[in-house]
């Protein structure tokens, strides 16, 4: 038997342990589209709710270079105000969203009293005297502090900030990087702080501190891709300008050497010219390309567009030898895009499939209405189809399998395809020719009035 | 008279090239292509080449290789708009490494100095 089962099981929090739960809601919150201050608010909000750990508030410490500084302090102002919090937490399939906005609310009102007394709070990691809350981090240990007023090893100003006699400091550590600090207390209670809440405090550390590791390592991981395509970027440029631009000095240069005959003057200056005319090309490229920014998606009627771009290229084909055939559904329904944009693509798959293609080769354009939410448009060439490592850098910038590319073309058709909500898909087999499909929405997609 | 091959897959520049070097007094041959290097280079024998690396993910930097393996003891300039191979391990095989630029000075230089030796 093979049964499937959801990840958050929506009978979790009334039959399982509420630990369970707490930590089934802290990590569910990670796989959403938060920010990493969202999170750890879940984390703080987890742990300051009755029904959840049930500490009344949680101060969160983050590490910046060798200081640990305070970043936010959650504390509902009541019993009352964690119950409900943590109420709307367990409820299953709730929005993410709510509980994040609900817990911003929370913390800017309580910025003035809470969060405000803890920012300017920040301690150095290095030392020798070290004391409360970075001892935790040095010794990587949670530690439970009670008869706070009458400990040596507290740092004054931090004590004056948490005004409470027993709290817990839990560090965030992850691959030996010290990333921040959780502190908790029960200021309100004046419960004692419990073994079981330790135990389940410490699991949320953990989280924490993975999280932030991960979150950060990712944020660096997208940072060096791309400087690596800056790099490849410049790269390129500097290849695709440096060509004409060591004809167009070696040319001039020997102009300039002396007196030559009219022929050779003349031929010199024509090259020059049309360098020039290459690198002109090549920043209109660069410049087309950076400017893709359809406008929202709006229907519009296909046809007329694709028999307008057909029509431009028929002279093209005839020129180089290609035989440009098409099959355009005369009954097509509005499509959503941008209709400059859509005819600008269609005819980059177009001219690369007459340059893929053999010469006498035939394209072929269609276009039909495949179900009630998409039209597709593709271009068929009779080329030689590409291999597999070809096909899997077909989007990727600056790499061309052409002499003069500069591998944006399909990059564009990308571009275009995604700003209306449609895709775009490559058949392709060595030597039987690539088919582009072009799938946009219907108008009907979506707004089943209109 | 020291004979020299290029390859160079730009028209302009091989026209070049060969107009200027001739003028140096080189008895110059140009291809296009790695491929046609590798048939001259089984039937004529040259004192130096001037090669150029193409675009990468085509036959690249692995024909220069080939041409690198083919010679005995001919000097090898590459000549590119590719700053970066010039740490790249397959080209150190190379004498010389000219970073193509707006002015032949620096290949002349190093034709010369190649020859000399």
């Amino acid at each position: 038997m093979i049964e499937p089962h959801p990840f958050l099981a929506p009978d979790l929090q009334s039959k399982e342990p509420k630990e369970l739960a707490l930590l089934s809601i802290v990590s569910q919150s990670f796989f959403q589209p938060f920010s990493v201050e969202d999170n750890l608010l879940v984390i703080l909000t987890a742990l300051t709710s009755g029904s959840g750990v049930g500490f009344n508030r949680a101060m969160l410490f983050l590490t910046d270079g060798d200081r640990l500084r305070g970043k936010m302090w959650l504390g509902p102002r009541s019993a009352e105000e964690a119950q409900s919090i943590w109420k709307i937490l367990s409820t299953p399939g709730i929005a993410y969203i709510e509980i994040i906005e609900h817990n911003r609310s929370l913390l800017t009102l309580e910025a003035d009293s809470l969060s405000r007394r803890i920012q300017p709070l920040e301690f150095s990691l290095t030392g020798d005297n070290l004391t409360v809350p970075v001892t935790a981090l040095a010794k990587n240990e949670i530690l439970l502090v009670r008869d706070a007023s009458r400990e040596m090893l507290i740092d004054p100003r931090f004590l004056q900030a948490i005004d409470v006699e027993e709290f817990l400091c839990v560090p965030l550590i992850s691959q030996n990087e010290v990333l921040g600090e959780i502190v908790l207390d029960n200021a309100f209670s004046r419960q004692p702080i419990q073994p079981k809440d330790i135990k389940l405090a410490g699991l949320c550390g953990l989280l924490a501190a993975n999280y932030i590791f991960t979150a950060t390592l990712h944020r660096k991981m997208i940072g060096m891709e791309r400087l690596a395509a800056l790099g490849e970027m410049s790269m390129f440029i500097a290849h695709q300008i440096l060509n004409p631009l060591a004809a167009i000095g070696g040319f001039t240069d020997q102009l300039l050497a002396g007196p030559a005959d009219e022929t050779k003057r003349r031929r010199n200056l024509e090259i020059i010219r049309r360098e020039i005319q290459r690198l002109e090309k090549i920043i209109f490229e660069l410049a087309h390309f950076l400017k893709v920014e359809p406008k929202t998606p709006a229907p519009f009627d296909p046809e007329p567009e694709i028999r307008a771009v057909l029509q431009a290229l028929e002279l093209k084909a005839a020129a180089e030898g290609r035989e440009l055939t098409s099959l355009i559904d005369d009954r097509l329904p509005p499509i959503l895009g941008d209709p400059t944009y859509f005819g600008e693509a269609l005819r980059n798959l177009i001219i690369n499939a007459f340059e893929a293609s053999p010469p006498g080769g035939r394209v072929e354009v269609t276009a039909e209405r495949k179900d009630a939410t998409w039209v597709v448009v593709s271009v068929k060439d009779e080329g030689r189809g590409m291999p597999p490592e070809v096909r899997s850098k077909l989007f990727t910038p600056f790499i061309s399998t052409k002499d003069r590319g500069m591998g944006l073309g399909l990059l564009y058709v990308k571009r275009v395809m995604d700003a209306c909500g449609g895709t775009v898909e490559v058949e392709s087999e060595a030597g039987r020719g690539t088919t582009f499909r072009l799938s946009f929405r219907t108008r009907e997609e979506g707004r089943p009035n209109a | 008279m020291n004979k020299i091959l290029i390859v160079e897959d730009e028209d302009a520049l091989r026209l070049l090239y060969e107009e200027e070097l001739a003028a140096e007094g080189y008895d110059v041959t140009t291809v296009r292509d790695a491929e046609g290097a590798l048939d001259l280079l089984g039937r004529e024998r040259f004192d130096l080449i001037v090669t150029d690396i193409r675009m990468p993910g085509r036959d690249g930097v692995e024909l220069i290789t080939q041409i690198v393996g083919l010679r005995k003891d001919i000097p090898i300039i590459i000549n590119t708009a590719y700053q970066s191979y010039k740490d790249d391990f397959m080209t150190w095989a190379a004498d010389a490494y000219v970073v193509k630029s707006s002015s032949l000075v620096e290949l002349k230089a190093r034709i010369k100095d190649l020859l000399a030796r």
